[in-house]
Parts: C-alpha cells; sequence; structure tokens
C-alpha cells in the first residue's frame, strides 16, 4: 500500500479501473467534470492531474479501513464478522399488491423508500430504473407514489452514487439512497469525510437502503446473452431463484426461458469477484430474495431483511404500524443459511485478491487484519 | 480596389501581387473566370468578383478547381478569354481535365493562374506545381516582379489564344501578397460575345467538336507538341527573359520568380554584381534553349535558384548534357549540390550563404553576438500553440466529439480534413484528429476504416468536413459510405462560409461571389438524399451535441450530424457578442478537487484566463466572443452568461 493515504485520478486509474476492479458504483462520477458514466461503465475522459482526488477517496475499491467506517455508522453489540451488523432480521412484504408485481420481488425497498418519503425521513430517493434496453439508469424520485415504478432489476449495475453526487450539489436537503453493496461502501467512506474541505455534502444522505447483490452483470455481455435466447421486446424480467436450480430465469410474455447459470457467469462483471460484501453491510437497512419451505413460486413474493441502525430500525417499524409492511416468521435457519452464503463470497474474494497479488498478506483494497477476514485467511 | 480599373493609362500604383495578376487579366481581355479559394491566391477572384459588373465579367467560386477549369474551358471553347485560379495542389484537382484538355487545346485564350505556397506557410503541403507543364506539354509562365506579374498575365492570355492551348501562370507567396510599384496599361473596351461552333469536321479544333479519343491521340499529341515548339521560339525573344552582369562571369545564377528578387538583393548586398551574373526566366517551360545555352557558354559555374523543388535545374542540366559539346562541361551547384535548400521557402539570407559557400566570400548579415542573443530570445517567448479562436464553433464541437469517443469507449478516432478544424490534432481539439489529408479524404479514408469490420477492427470512426469542403469533394465519398454500407458517422462543421480562406461564398448559401442571390444547396437535404442517416445540432448546446454523436457511434452504417453554427469571425457576427461572460470569484473553486481549472486547463479558450495570483478563472473581455460555452463546462456553475440585449 501506498505511504500517502488518499491519491488522485492517476492512481484510480491505475490501481481500480485499468486493473478492472472497477464496481461502475459511480461515486468517482459528478464530482468533477473528469469522471464520467456511461452505460455500466465509469471512464476518465479527461486527465486530471491532482495529487490527491475524491475520486480516489471515495472509491470502494481503495484501500479502506472497515473497521473505522463500522465505528462510524454501527453500535458495536450489532456486528457479526459475517453479515455485518444485524438489529434484526425479517421476511417481508409490500401489502400493495401492485406495488409488489412491479417490484423484482416483495417490494420491502419500494415500500420503504415511499415511506420514507411520505413520513419526511428523505426528500428524495435515489434509485435505479432498469430502462428500456436493460440497461438500468440512476434516477431522482421526490414522489413517495411513484418509488414503485423503479422496482426492477437487470442485474446491471447502474452509478447511482453519481446521481446522488449531483443531487447534493443542489436544493435537496434529505436524500435517501438504494445502493448496491459496492455502492453503500462508497456512501460509508464518504461519510468518514476523507478529504474533509471537500465533503460532497455528504451529510445531506440520510437513509442508505441497500440491496443484497452476489454479483452484477456486463451490460454488454448481457444484451447478447438475451439477445440470443429471446425477442429483448417480449422480455418481462429477469431472476435468479437463490436455490439449487442455478438457472436465471428470463420472464417473458411467452413464458420463462431457463438460462444454465454457466452461460450467465461468463457475463458477470469482472470486479465483482473481488467483492467481499454479499449483504450491502454498510447500510442503515439491508433487503433481498428470500428462502421459504413453500419453494421458489411463494418466496420470489418476499423478501428478507437485515435492519443494522437505528434508523433502520425507526424505520422498518414504521413500516409495520402504517400497514406498509407484512411480516411473517423468519424460517428457523434463514439468518445462518444468509451467513454461510456471505461468508462464502468473502471467502472467494479473498482467495480471487491472493491470485492477483500472488500473496497471502497483500489484499489490494482490504486489510488482512480485519476481524471479517482474519479467519477466513487462517482458514487458508 | 478603384484602381484596378483606373484607365488612366501610365499611372503608377502600388498593387499587391494578386492585384497586379487582376489588372493584367483586365488589360488581356479576360470575360470569364473562375476559382476555388486557397491561399495565397482567393485575392483573384476576390477582386474580379467585386468588379464583375463593372466590366462585364462573369466571375465565380466554383464547387471545386476541377469545376473551375471546366468553367474556364467552356469560356475559351466560345471564343472569350478566361482564367481559372487555385493553389498548388488544386492543380492535382484539375489534372484530370487539363490532361484531356490538351488533346483538343483551346480558342480564346486560358490561363491557369496557380499560386504557390513554398514553405506551407498557409499549407498542408509544399508542392510544386511547375511539373505539370512539363507533364502536360503545356507553356509554364512565372513572373519575377509585380510590374511582371500585370504584364506577363496580360501577356498570357495573347499568347494561349496565339498557340491554341492553356497556359500555366505560376505565382508564390511572396509574388501574391507582397506588393510592388505597378505601371498600368490600357484596358480594352471590348464586348465579347460567346458562341461554341462545333458544325466544323473531327479534329479541327476551332470550329468542330472539342473530343479527343481513341486512336486520334497520337495526332492530338503531335499537334499539342507543335504548340509547345512554336512556344520555345516566341520565348527566345521573350522580354521577360532578362541578363544582368558581366558578360563572362565568374558564378551565372539561373532563377525565376521570387527567387530572382531574393538573389537580385543577394548578388546587390554581397556588391557581386561584377563577378555574378543573373539570368531570371519569365518563361520556365520549355526553356528558351537558344538563350539558356548562350548564357551557359559564358560561364564555367552555374547556381540555379529555385523553390520549392529542382524542376529547372534538371531541366537545365539536360539541356546542358545535350549542349555540351557547344557549351563545354560546367559545374553545377543548386538543390542537388547541396547549396541550396530542397525545401522550405528560400529568402535573400539563404542565397548570401549559397553565394558565401560557391565564392568563399567572407559576409556577416548580422553580427554574431546579435544573431546568438536573438535566438536566445526565441525561448524566452511564452510558448503559444496553434488554437481555435475565441468564440470558435469548432472548439465546442471538438469537445463533444472527444467526450461522446471517450465514452463510447472503442479507441474511436477522428479522420480529418482540410480547413481550421485540422488544429484538432492539437489539445485545441482535444487530440481528436488522427488523420489529415486533402480536400474530402477525411471521409474517403474514413469510409475505408469504416469496412474493416471484417478484419475485426471495433473502433468508431468519425469524419469532420467544412461546408465549403463538403461540396468541394466529400460527397462522392459519402455516396461510396452509403451504397457500400461503411460504418462512419461523418460530421459537417458547418459554420456557413469558407472560412480560412476569407469566408468566399459556397453553394450552401444563398450568394455567389458576385454578391448575387444564388439559391443554396441543403446540406441535410443532400445527405438524406443519398441514403444517410442525419442529425444536427447546434455545437454550443454541448449537452445535446454530445448525446447526438454518442447515438450516432452506436449505430451502424453511414450516418451525417451537421453541427451548424456560424464561424466567429464571420461579418455577420464578428463583434457582436451573445452572451457577457463573467467568473463569480466566490465560487470559482480553482484548482480544487471537483475542477482543477477544467476552462483553462482542458477548454483552454483564449477568452478566458488563469489569474496565478487570486487562483481563479477570468474572462479576458477584449478577445471573449461571449459564446458562453465555458459556462456550461464549468463545474461549479462560476463562469456566469448574461445575454446581451
Amino acid at each position: 500500500m501506498d505511504e500517502k493515504k488518499h491519491l488522485g485520478q492517476k492512481e484510480l486509474n491505475e490501481r481500480v479501473k485499468h486493473a478492472r476492479l472497477c464496481t461502475g458504483c459511480g461515486a468517482c462520477v459528478n464530482l468533477c467534470p473528469y469522471q464520467r458514466a456511461y452505460e455500466d461503465k465509469v471512464l476518465a475522459i479527461f486527465p486530471c492531474d491532482l495529487d490527491v482526488g475524491r475520486c480516489y477517496a471515495f472509491c470502494p475499491r481503495t484501500p479502506v479501513d472497515l473497521e473505522a467506517l463500522r465505528g462510524l455508522l454501527f453500535d458495536p453489540q450489532d456486528l457479526t464478522p459475517e453479515v455485518g451488523a444485524v438489529k434484526g432480521f425479517y421476511v417481508t412484504r409490500s401489502r400493495n399488491t401492485k406495488e409488489r408485481s412491479r417490484a423484482q420481488h416483495g417490494g420491502t425497498v419500494t415500500a420503504l423508500m415511499s415511506l420514507a418519503l411520505k413520513e419526511g425521513i428523505i426528500d428524495t430517493a435515489v434509485m435505479a430504473d432498469r430502462g428500456g434496453t436493460f440497461l438500468p439508469e440512476a434516477v431522482t424520485e421526490n414522489d413517495s407514489r411513484k418509488v414503485a415504478m423503479h422496482g426492477k432489476s437487470s442485474f446491471v449495475v447502474s452509478p447511482n452514487v453519481a446521481e446522488f453526487n449531483r443531487l447534493a450539489k443542489g436544493s435537496s436537503e434529505k436524500i435517501g439512497a438504494v445502493a448496491t453493496p459496492c455502492q453503500a461502501l462508497a456512501y460509508a467512506k464518504m461519510r468518514m469525510k476523507p478529504i474533509p474541505e471537500r465533503d460532497n455534502n455528504i451529510d445531506k444522505l440520510k437513509l442508505v437502503v441497500g440491496l443484497f447483490c452476489g454479483w452484477a452483470l456486463s451490460w454488454e455481455r448481457l444484451m447478447d446473452l438475451l439477445a440470443a435466447k429471446t425477442e429483448l421486446a417480449a422480455i418481462t424480467g429477469l431472476d435468479i431463484p437463490p436455490s439449487r436450480y442455478q438457472a436465471m430465469h428470463i420472464y417473458t410474455t411467452n413464458g420463462t426461458i431457463e438460462v444454465p447459470i454457466d452461460e450467465v457467469n461468463r457475463c458477470i462483471r469482472g470486479a465483482c469477484h473481488y467483492c467481499f460484501d454479499m449483504t450491502a453491510e454498510f447500510s442503515d437497512i439491508s433487503v433481498g430474495s428470500a428462502r421459504l419451505s413453500e419453494g421458489w413460486e411463494e418466496a420470489r413474493g418476499w423478501n428478507q431483511v437485515i435492519v443494522r441502525t437505528d434508523l433502520g430500525l425507526e424505520l422498518v417499524e414504521l413500516a409495520r404500524k402504517k400497514r406498509r409492511l407484512e411480516f411473517r416468521e423468519v424460517p428457523e435457519g434463514n439468518l445462518q443459511r444468509l451467513k454461510a452464503a456471505s461468508l462464502n463470497k468473502k471467502g472467494m474474494a479473498l482467495k480471487n485478491l491472493k491470485l492477483r497479488t500472488h500473496s497471502q498478506d497483500d489484499l489490494i483494497y482490504l486489510n488482512k487484519e480485519d476481524p471479517a477476514f482474519k479467519n477466513l485467511i487462517k482458514g487458508g | 480596389m478603384s484602381n484596378l480599373l483606373d484607365t488612366n493609362e501610365g499611372a503608377h500604383y502600388l498593387y499587391m501581387g494578386n492585384d497586379a495578376i487582376v489588372r493584367g487579366a483586365l488589360e488581356g481581355g479576360v470575360s470569364v473566370a473562375a476559382g476555388y479559394p486557397g491561399t495565397p491566391s482567393s485575392e483573384i477572384i476576390e477582386q474580379l468578383a467585386r468588379i464583375s459588373d463593372r466590366r462585364s465579367l462573369y466571375v465565380e467560386w466554383a464547387t471545386n478547381e476541377k469545376i473551375a477549369t471546366e468553367i474556364a474551358a467552356a469560356a475559351s471553347f466560345a471564343g472569350l478569354r478566361s482564367i481559372c485560379t487555385m493553389k498548388q495542389n488544386g492543380v492535382h484537382v484539375a489534372s484530370d481535365f487539363l490532361l484531356h484538355l490538351t488533346g483538343t487545346g483551346v480558342r480564346g485564350g486560358m490561363v491557369v493562374v496557380v499560386c504557390e505556397d513554398p514553405g506551407a506557410l498557409s499549407s498542408q503541403n509544399e508542392a510544386d506545381a511547375r511539373y505539370f507543364a512539363k507533364m502536360l506539354e503545356v507553356p509554364l509562365l512565372e513572373p519575377g516582379d509585380f510590374q511582371e506579374a500585370k504584364d506577363m498575365m496580360k501577356w498570357a492570355l495573347e499568347l494561349s489564344e496565339e498557340l491554341k492551348t492553356f497556359v500555366i501562370f505560376r505565382s508564390v507567396t511572396r509574388m501574391s501578397h507582397a506588393s510592388g510599384n505597378v505601371v498600368i496599361g490600357e484596358l480594352p473596351e471590348n464586348e465579347p460575345r460567346a458562341y461554341f461552333q462545333y458544325k466544323g469536321p473531327l479534329l479541327d479544333f476551332l470550329t468542330g467538336p472539342m473530343v479527343t479519343g481513341p486512336g486520334v491521340v497520337a495526332y492530338a499529341r503531335t499537334v499539342q507538341q507543335g504548340r509547345l515548339k512554336r512556344a520555345v521560339s516566341l520565348f527566345e525573344q521573350s522580354r521577360f527573359n532578362i541578363y544582368a552582369g558581366p558578360e563572362r562571369p565568374e558564378l551565372l545564377i539561373i532563377t525565376s520568380s521570387a527567387c530572382y528578387l531574393y538573389s537580385k538583393e543577394a548578388i546587390h548586398t554581397l556588391n557581386l554584381g561584377d563577378r555574378v551574373g543573373l539570368l531570371k526566366l519569365g518563361t520556365t517551360w520549355p526553356l528558351p534553349e537558344g538563350l539558356v545555352r548562350k548564357h551557359l557558354a559564358a560561364a564555367q559555374k552555374v547556381l540555379v535558384v529555385e523553390e520549392p523543388q529542382d524542376f529547372m535545374e534538371e531541366n537545365i542540366k539536360i539541356l546542358a548534357a545535350d549542349a555540351a559539346g557547344e557549351v563545354g562541361v560546367k559545374t553545377f551547384y543548386g538543390k542537388k549540390s547541396g547549396h541550396v535548400p530542397t525545401s522550405g521557402e528560400l529568402n535573400p539570407d539563404i542565397i548570401m550563404n549559397t553565394l558565401k559557400g560557391i565564392l568563399g566570400i567572407q559576409y556577416e548579415p548580422v553580427p554574431q553576438e546579435y544573431a546568438t542573443k536573438a535566438f536566445q530570445s526565441m525561448f524566452k517567448s511564452p510558448g503559444r500553440e496553434l488554437t481555435f479562436c475565441p468564440g470558435c464553433p469548432h472548439r465546442a464541437s471538438f469537445l463533444s466529439l472527444h467526450n461522446a469517443l471517450a465514452l463510447d469507449n472503442r479507441d474511436g478516432f477522428v479522420c480529418g480534413d482540410v480547413g481550421c478544424y485540422g488544429i484538432g490534432v492539437l489539445p485545441a481539439g482535444f487530440s481528436t484528429v488522427k488523420t489529415n489529408f486533402s480536400m474530402g479524404s477525411g471521409l474517403g479514408l474514413a469510409t475505408g476504416f469504416g469496412k474493416l469490420t471484417k478484419f475485426g477492427m471495433n473502433q468508431p470512426v468519425v469524419a469532420v468536413c467544412g461546408d465549403s469542403t463538403f461540396f468541394h469533394a466529400v460527397m462522392p465519398a459519402l455516396v461510396d459510405a452509403v451504397h457500400h454500407q461503411s460504418d462512419v458517422t461523418l460530421v459537417v462543421l458547418d459554420n456557413s462560409g469558407t472560412a480560412m480562406t476569407g469566408f468566399q461564398p459556397h453553394p450552401g448559401l444563398a450568394v455567389d461571389a458576385m454578391g448575387e442571390t444564388a439559391p443554396s444547396i441543403d446540406i441535410e437535404a443532400v445527405c438524406r438524399a443519398i441514403g444517410a442517416d442525419v442529425a444536427s445540432s447546434d455545437p454550443f448546446d454541448v449537452e445535446r451535441t454530445e448525446k447526438t454523436l454518442l447515438g450516432m457511434l452506436k449505430k451502424k452504417g453511414a450516418k451525417v450530424v451537421i453541427l451548424r453554427q456560424i464561424c466567429a469571425l464571420s461579418p455577420e457576427k464578428r463583434g457582436k457578442k451573445k452572451y457577457q461572460m463573467s467568473v463569480r470569484e466566490d465560487v470559482c473553486i480553482g484548482e480544487n478537487c471537483g475542477c482543477n481549472r477544467m476552462c483553462t486547463r482542458i477548454l483552454r479558450c483564449p477568452g478566458i484566463y488563469w489569474d496565478t495570483a487570486r487562483k481563479v478563472s477570468r474572462i479576458d473581455e477584449v478577445i471573449c466572443a461571449g459564446c458562453g460555452v465555458c459556462a456550461s463546462v464549468c463545474p461549479s456553475g462560476a463562469i456566469q452568461k448574461a445575454e446581451v440585449a
């Protein structure tokens, strides 16, 4: 690791972009005229010769002291090495059937963002919209009734943090963001105010709702895959059931097409293989798909929710009180299964990082002494 | 301008070389003139166009040099005297027609005026068009001063009509753009009638059809070579071939054109008038063989001074070899011997150095100490690179092009073309231009690149051209691109005029060279008719332009994006600001993270400068053209624009 803690665009390009570690989160975009997002890529369109830049400091793939971030955001008692802070674990869905039908799964994120807007916890929501060609766009929503318009996933990253950066310069005062794990990490790094005099108005960020994420797909490769399977216009949704089916489901107007997971794996964004975080550990609330004993057809209508902060708990309880979310009993062993899956991702990330550096000690952006990784490394 | 029509015969005027050529053409009874703009030739057509109504002339800015030559030839076929004008590379465009024109010859006097640019001061090349005279077997005339420019032009028209072949009249920058004393002659009062006779027999080029073809080429060439032989005998007596110096000079200089003036000055400055003889030739092809032989016989050492290539040197050596028995063996100095530079423009200092070397004389044009100091001070002056003017639409266009290609992220590039936008190769154009050749070659090359997908090439290809260039030579390339489904994007940088050469009108405008209203050709409609996918944008709308370009880069096939915004220097716009620009010092974040001087480090418009003391950007009120582009790229909103009422 470099002597100097923070570096600039040159190093960001060398060590993240050209090293193919860029997740496309958008944290370096809209801070200056030089870093831009296009499709699912982030590009440096002009060189910047500053030694120290926020682009490098905010990037979720530059070296980071995760313990310091956890100290800033969470109650130490809630911390687990597998999935980060856990204040509560639930299985929920939106009580609004329309909202659910427009959502990827149970509509929990939609319900929570909509409620946060309605209750004035936030005045603006930053979320991803699937867009017309499966290329998600970062969108801003101020109307709680319209949040449901942006509920579907296409498994491609959208540079949502870039949209936050743009928004934070404007008149919004209380911003809530839906975030992938890498985006949640970027927000957490911003909250540390690594360059105090240029803090990016991060105090306007009031709420982060994280999304579980195994990986994201490269848009170009996904488009090639989908185009080979069906008419793009016929596709109504995509999903990967968390089961042993091991397939991507393409929902079309003519029924469901199953794509073997091996074909999907070839579309994974390279950078995702180095990600340690499956459950968006640096969020207030994290939401993902559920597993239920009734099987996938039932489970896909629900979400699993990790509440991590006081604010997160407050919002989830408000959603219960206001009858925005429906709760059901968490099946026995679900949190353990989630922890195991999360640990598995951490283990893979560490293994891949070590393969990259040919070293047991150099984890590029991670610290091998971090409590979340210590045991994994010892374990080989 | 008015003195070009002065009828006061014998009056003296200070004429620029191109004005002298105009006056000579008028005295020679020219009726039709056509040209394509190109430095240093452009003023000839401009001046003739201005006085066209008072002399009953037809003058046009043709779509390209070949057409200009055809316009002039048609007038000649109908019995009128005509000229066509172009710069050196224009002859290459016109040469196909000229080659065929030697097959028939001409009727009315017709002169091809070529103004060359040795040293490429305003060119991308340093072509020597004199070789065309030898290649095409036509006479070549080169004036040696301003009076000759006038007199020789008149004679060229007469000579052409007498020999029935077109004549090449060659000038250079220091002849066309310098000024000198000219005594004017008589302006003829003629009202020629145009009529094309074609009822005579085939191969009678005075009354029959003007055609050549298989079977008659040998005959036609014999006729043309006969004309050239007549030219030699006329040239032996020409008053434009002059000698000054001793009867048996130690060194004979043979020269022509502006080099005559340089040589004369060098001989004078070095006080070599009694040692060096100076033979100035005005008729440089075919050579006046007898005259040259006579002077060769009188000197042992011969120096040929010319630019840019060794056209005369070679021809004189051939002549000397043929006449060796008569004139003896000579020692030649020139480009071949290394005594005269083989590229670039010459000047009196260079010739003085050449003479010093050959004659072994001591002379320092300036004291050594001064020369050293002058050389050192070159490095102390602030570096200024070639850039676009403040408010130039090309800066904005190239910014959007750069950004679109960068975001597209497939190593796309721009094929440049001939115009100010060639600067796109430099940081002023964000270094987007990667090829730049002749007029229209941008799209031709891009069309070729666009067909290489078959071989795995996935780089998006963009060609840029100006509005005048579009008509000149881009249209055929667009037809090729559309017909062959090349994956290419043509960006027409339409700034409403032939800006680089001084706003000459072109077919896209509603006015012709003579100021008459003319139907304008709609570039967009032409592109659509050819079958291209067409979009247009105002380049000053940076966001929209970038989006339009990005969309086009994604599409297959031949696309055209027209970026329309009038040149900042155009007569309509000049001095008028759309916006009053200002910088809010309290908002400018300058060198900090978040900007790092976007406006002065990347955009680099000369209208903005970096105040090193206060660490903020500032508008240079004097040169800012008020286009507002800097305000749209400023990331912090510090640059503000206020509409000027």
